[in-house]
């Protein structure tokens, strides 16, 4: 399977908030709640990640409930491709 | 199709057939129905220690049965079974159902088709075996749907899940309608639960429901079977309504 990296991902994320006017911070610990990375902007990102890996990413709400941090983000994303 | 109306009261129900009757609501349903003297047959995929208790406490008015509600052949022999031992269904609670807790775009296809199997068709299936019965037999009787306040009021997380909660309520009309008196036809909304299924909702939404609703707490089984049983067992009127049971939350 075409897997992405976190890497990867960070830069996916980027671009999703790049497209909102807001930038991506460089620290993994970041809260999402300051930066304005909102669980719609999860989804955004998931399916972009599934653009990129032709593979549908799908998951239960409290899993993306635990997410707090950008740090979180991507090892949810790693996560999920491995499923 | 009009005809003109029957008038004959609708007796209260006696053999009552309760769906996902082994935790939770159903488990409730079960045992305040036993309470008020009723033949009680209850299905579950998994029958528990406590469905299994109350078998054993009322072994002439209880029937139990490990029985998936998608599985229409076993609940076709289950009903047979029950009506051997505790005679004729002249009662019915679609209670089973299975919950959701994602978002509508990362639910699985196959999830969705199995929340929809699971809380719409199997229920409905169910009901067309039951009615055809009591047809069959000229019997009288009640139809009561769980359904819930997602059916009416939107929540993230639970597309499918209210969509199925939705379709019963207007089956529930539409019943209602076509059994023309001979069956009493209704549904029961809870609000969400403290436990089980509402554990959907995660914990900062369940408090925001709290703080809404004028009652000042979650709705608990024991606040909705009075309601089932008044369905089943009352004198009323009440047919083809949804009575939703959530402190006012959604008001």
């Amino acid at each position: 399977m075409n897997e992405l990296s976190r890497a990867q991902i960070r830069d996916l994320m980027a671009q999703v908030l790049k497209n909102q006017d807001k930038e991506l911070p460089a620290d993994d610990a970041a809260q999402l709640r300051e930066i304005g990375f909102r669980s719609l902007d999860f989804s955004e990102l998931a399916l972009r990640v599934e653009d990129e890996t032709g593979e549908e990413l799908n998951f239960d709400a409290p899993g993306l409930r635990r997410i707090a941090t950008v740090g979180d983000v991507l090892d949810f994303l790693v996560e999920l491709q491995h499923q | 199709m009009s005809e003109p109306a029957d008038t004959q009261l609708v007796p209260p129900s006696s053999v009552v057939l309760v769906s996902g009757g082994s935790r939770g609501l159903g488990l409730a349903i079960v045992t305040d129905l036993l309470d008020a003297g009723v033949r009680v047959a209850a299905f579950a995929r998994t029958i528990t220690p406590e469905l299994e208790k109350l078998a054993a406490e009322h072994p002439d008015r209880v029937h139990v049965g490990s029985v998936d509600v998608t599985d229409l052949r076993a609940a076709q022999s289950f009903v047979r079974e029950v009506e051997q031992r505790l005679g004729p269904i002249d009662g019915i609670v679609n209670n089973a159902a299975m919950g959701q807790d994602s978002l509508h775009a990362h639910t699985a296809t196959e999830d969705i088709a199995r929340i929809i199997e699971t809380n719409l068709t199997a229920p409905l299936q169910l009901t067309r075996l039951v009615i055809r019965r009591m047809l069959a037999k000229g019997l009288r009787g009640r139809i009561v749907n769980i359904t819930s306040i997602c059916g009416q009021r939107g929540f993230p997380g639970l597309v499918a899940y209210s969509a199925t909660k939705g379709g019963m309520d207007a089956a529930t009309r539409s019943l209602a309608r076509e059994l023309g008196g001979r069956m009493l036809v209704n549904s029961v909304a809870p609000g969400f639960f403290a436990s089980e299924m509402s554990a959907v909702l995660g914990p900062t939404q369940l408090d925001q429901i709290v703080r809404r609703t004028p009652t000042g707490h979650l709705t608990e089984p024991v606040e909705v079977t009075p309601v089932v049983r008044m369905l089943l067992r009352e004198h009323t009127n009440i047919n083809g309504q949804v009575i939703v049971v959530d402190g006012a939350a959604s008001i």
